[in-house]
């Protein structure tokens, strides 16, 4: 009937085997029984286990199920601005994306690099290499603008995604840069304010716990818990924005003429004690501050501390006039050379024996007549004078590595620490503590403790203002009014700063001149040149002071430091509008 | 000749009620094979009702099960999220339309016409192995593009023209010997070893399993020696051995087995597949999610769901109750399959349902056994249930096969 019967037909029969036991052929029908009956066992076998993992292990196995889809997102939460005295911002936060790639989605990593590489301004091998591997995960380039992510977005390559997050930008660039600080690139403050204020700017991320499907999205009919991020307070500095501009302006050239290392310069509001300045040379741009030398992230008025030299010698003559031991035109008879306790003393310029009142000691700021007239009082005086201008005290300013300075109590003083403080050595504050001092004198005598916050910014709305700044009386209103008139003298033609005249306005200011300590010698080498002043000398409404480290192009203070401050008062009292003083001058005799 | 031209012809007699025993009462009885009715006319005759309607209600919980398998997916590639149960549905209507043609040819005819399909499945092979014609997915070089979207995967054939071959040739020595001859299973193991080896090729280890276990059934079945049952297993396992030690496995597979045996070994990795279905299986418990409700199926965290793991998404939107109900199913399908090989008059019939049963068994077992972690993870579809057009016209061809059996059963009383 069939093609195979008939080719099967019966040809030779063979015998069967049937006689050696388990060997004989297998009965078909019997065999496909077992077959059966083993295929059913096995379903049983399965349904057990299908009994196990689903009814007796469920619950368990249910957990570790919603547990493997739980996933937890940080919402970061909106980081607080920096902003200047008027609002501009210094520090903000802006929308940005993460270009992020999966390596093993790209497929022409070379080409797709050449149209990235543009857009985000990277080299080109940096993003080929950026793109080619097997990871999952990489970045291509971090916290790009919205229209850059854009762009990239429209080229198409496929693995290359973009991740919203938020960048911190410095729109004021290297403005303030170094009072500021930077993130780092988890958005955390690595320096300057951005460190020293992070509990207060950061503010509270939020939490979002969702289920993800394996790939990550959102399941949306999945259970979620959210709890909200809470916004950081922005802080409003007392810097005007404007002012530190040309403030880091006038002392980066001041370092360039001087040919300094490096360079100061503060600007106090006497009146309130707020820094309107803090500026810094060499200083950065926050916007890329890993291209920049770590010493140019320093903030130098805040962390750098000084032996102040001759403006210092303001403090002991405020003491001895405040303490009714001279006057302005108390005669001192000044030696070319001034023995004490087997040390000698000498001025920086060579003299015989000079007739100077109290006022030509400060305005030829002759170290032997400070000496000889400090010496009226006890040192125990002297000091408590000292600390009540703040020197070696902590500042009150909250800002990482801020510096107090170095006073050596004076029950530790030495033969030598009574001569050499008084004009200023063996004593060492930073830029801010020594314009603190001159704006003591400046408000009548009053210090007001500098300070470098004018509120807080919650998110909530409003402003919260920071404790208000200790106030100390230092010395009388006379005594601060008389310091300024000799301290005009100073800038007068006879005087050593008389370069830091400002026409029209009565200028007062004091000249310094000390020996460099040299940080990577731990020895004096070189100098510190400054020039510390007030404008108008009448009724001071800033203080200025200049300092310059290891000029080469002339080292006196009134020589490099006191066009800075001539500049800056120049800038200031327009941008103040301070109106020019109808007062004559100060007329003090110097000599006798 | 044909036996639908033969029929109608009315139950026989005395055999309505008879049979109570639930495997039958042997090959060639003469008892109509169908539990249900036999009582349809016409073309219908002496079809066997209740594993037609068994592989039916799989193919339709199938279907909704790659519907919830695959929708998300699509949706979140903009795509319409009916797309591959669009398909899936056109493939199940063309494999049962498949089916019905099957079910009308005769044995005669398939017989004389099992060497040309059986060449043609090889030829198919051979052409899924030209570089440039064969689509890989995930290493397996096993698919052949067709247009609007559609693939076949000569693999899938290979098993049905196989079985076809074996059958006849193996059913040919029934009238002068009782045992097939050795050469006859040596021509037979040949046979079997041409796509068997075609598919190593691929690599589609799944596979060339599923058609191992298939030719083992069928030699079996026929009669053979154990000499030759042991031999094939003694060879398979010292294969086996070799293949471990010589390291021919690529190393993904011995991660595989490594995970197998403890599937905490790598969560993340090589046990990442069998974690991730065991958890969407337990997550089910008694009664399940619901359809379409499934987290783990909605994250999508077992790979490859509508087809080789579709288990899963029974496990866990049905519960219990939905897998023990696929699993009774395919235990109906293998009961009445070999019932079928027990009732038919000849051997071919026999050997035809010896061959399905296993077929159907062992891709049943490997895939669900997988997906409960006490099998190793090797990719074969869920017969009749998951998606995958080729599997399920060779599923359903079967049917129709063993359909012609079954209606050879009827009208050729011995």
């Amino acid at each position: 009937m069939t093609l195979i019967r008939e080719r099967g037909a019966p040809a030779r029969q063979r015998r069967p085997r049937r006689t050696r036991g388990d060997f004989r052929p297998g009965n078909p029908g019997r065999r496909l029984r077992l077959g059966l009956v083993l295929t059913l066992a096995l379903l049983m076998v399965y349904g057990g286990r299908v009994v196990q993992v689903q009814v007796l292990d469920a619950a368990d196995v249910s957990t570790s199920a919603v547990a493997s889809r739980m996933r937890e997102a940080v919402i970061p939460a909106q980081r607080g601005q920096i902003l200047d005295r008027t609002g501009a911002p210094l520090a903000a936060t802006v929308q940005a994306f993460d270009i992020v790639v999966d390596q093993t989605m790209v497929e022409d990593a070379v080409g797709a690099a050449g149209g990235i590489a543009p857009i985000v301004a990277l080299p080109r091998w940096q993003v080929r290499r950026a793109l080619t591997g097997e990871r999952r995960f990489a970045y291509v380039a971090r916290g790009v603008t919205p229209a850059q992510w854009q762009r990239v977005r429209d080229l198409g390559v496929p693995g290359v995604f973009g991740q919203p997050t938020r960048q911190r930008v410095y729109p004021a660039g290297a403005v303030a840069a170094t009072v500021v600080g930077f993130v780092g690139t988890d958005g955390h403050g690595l320096d300057g304010l951005e460190y020293g204020l992070e509990d207060i700017l950061a503010g509270e991320d939020g939490l979002l716990i969702y289920e993800a499907s394996a790939g990550g999205r959102r399941i949306p009919t999945g259970q979620h818990s959210e709890r909200s991020a809470v916004a950081g307070t922005s802080v409003r500095l007392t810097l005007d924005r404007d002012i530190q501009y040309v403030a880091e302006r006038t002392l980066a050239r001041a370092v360039r003429n001087a040919g300094a290392d490096s360079g100061s310069l503060v600007v106090i509001d006497p009146a309130t004690g707020q820094l309107l300045a803090l500026a810094s040379a060499p200083t950065f741009d926050a916007n890329a501050p890993t291209a920049s030398d770590p010493q140019s992230r320093r903030n130098r008025p805040l962390q750098e501390i000084v032996e102040p030299g001759s403006t210092s010698k303001v403090i002991t003559l405020a003491a001895v006039l405040n303490e009714g031991l001279a006057t302005p035109t108390t005669r001192f008879t000044v030696p070319g050379v001034l023995y004490r306790k087997g040390e000698d003393y000498r001025d920086s310029f060579e003299h015989g024996r000079l007739p100077l009142t109290l006022t030509g000691v400060l305005a030829r700021s002759s170290n032997i007549g400070t000496i000889i007239a400090g010496e009226r009082m006890s040192p125990e005086t002297f000091y408590s004078y000292l600390v009540r201008f703040g020197i070696g005290q902590p500042l009150g300013i909250d800002f990482p590595g801020a510096t107090r300075g170095i006073l050596a109590p004076v029950g530790q003083w030495n033969d030598a620490s009574f001569p050499t403080i008084a004009f200023g050595q063996g004593v060492a504050a930073n830029a801010v503590q020594i314009a603190s001092v001159f704006a003591t004198l400046a408000n009548d005598g009053i210090r007001i403790q500098p300070s470098l916050i004018l509120g807080y910014q919650p998110p909530e709305g409003g402003i919260r203002a920071p404790a208000p700044p200790a106030r100390t009386r230092v010395v009388g209103a006379e005594a601060a009014r008389t310091m300024r008139q000799m301290l005009e003298m100073a800038t007068s033609e006879q005087g050593t700063g008389s370069a830091a005249t400002v026409p029209g306005y009565r200028v007062a200011g004091k000249t310094g001149t000390s020996d460099r300590i040299d940080p990577e010698c731990g020895c004096y080498r070189g100098y510190t040149s400054s020039f510390v002043g007030m404008i108008p000398a009448e009724q001071p409404r800033a203080v200025i002071a200049v300092i310059l480290q290891n000029p080469r192009n002339g080292y006196y203070g009134g020589q490099v430091a006191a066009p800075a401050f001539q500049a800056m008062a120049t800038y200031l009292v327009q941008a103040m509008r301070i109106p020019p003083s109808v007062t004559p001058r100060a007329s003090l005799p110097l000599e006798w | 000749m044909s036996p639908a031209r033969t029929a109608p012809r009315g139950p026989a007699p005395g055999a309505l009620l008879g049979g109570p025993s639930l495997l039958g009462r042997g090959a060639g009885s003469g008892r109509l094979t169908s539990g249900a009715t036999p009582r349809g006319t016409g073309a219908t005759v002496g079809y066997d009702w209740l594993l037609i309607a068994a592989a039916l209600l799989l193919s339709i919980i199938g279907s909704a099960l790659v519907y919830s398998a695959t929708r998300l997916r699509l949706q979140d590639a903009g795509e319409e999220p009916t797309a591959t149960l669009t398909r899936h549905v056109i493939n199940l209507l063309i494999a049962l339309t498949l089916a019905m043609v099957i079910a009308r040819i005769s044995q005669t005819t398939l017989r004389a016409y099992a060497p040309f399909f059986y060449a043609a499945t090889v030829l198919a092979l051979i052409v899924v192995l030209i570089p440039g014609v064969g689509t890989t997915v995930n290493g397996a070089t096993a698919w052949i593009r067709l247009p609007a979207g559609f693939t076949v995967q000569p693999g899938e054939l290979a098993k049905l023209g196989l079985l076809l071959l074996l059958a006849s040739l193996l059913s040919e020595h029934r009238d002068a010997e009782d045992v097939p001859r050795s050469r006859q299973v040596i021509i037979a193991l040949a046979l079997a070893g041409v796509p068997m080896g075609l598919i190593l090729l691929q690599p589609d280890l799944g596979t060339v399993a599923v058609v191992a276990v298939l030719t083992f059934a069928v030699i079996a079945v026929s009669g053979a020696s154990w000499w030759w049952l042991a031999g094939m297993v003694g060879a398979t396992g010292i294969g086996a051995f070799l293949v471990v030690q010589l390291g021919i496995l690529s190393a993904y597979q011995l991660d595989r087995l490594a995970a197998f045996t403890d599937p905490d070994l790598d969560p993340l990795g090589a046990g990442y597949n069998t974690r991730q279905a065991r958890i969407a299986i337990g997550a089910g418990g008694l009664s399940g999610t619901g359809l379409l409700q499934g987290e783990q199926t909605a994250g999508r965290f077992v790979p490859f769901q509508e087809s080789d793991f579709i288990f899963t998404v029974a496990g866990e939107e049905l519960g219990f109750l939905g897998s023990a109900l696929v699993i009774a199913l395919l235990g109906i399908i293998m009961w009445r399959t070999s019932r079928l090989a027990l009732q038919a008059p000849d051997m071919f019939g026999r050997l035809l349902g010896a061959g399905v049963t296993a077929w159907v068994a062992f891709q049943s077992f490997e895939s669900i056994g997988m997906a409960l972690g006490i099998m190793p993870v090797t990719g074969v579809p869920l017969p009749f249930v998951a998606y995958g057009g080729t599997s399920m016209l060779a599923c359903w061809a079967a049917i129709g096969l063993l359909t012609t059996v079954s209606r050879e059963t009827l009208i050729r009383p011995d």
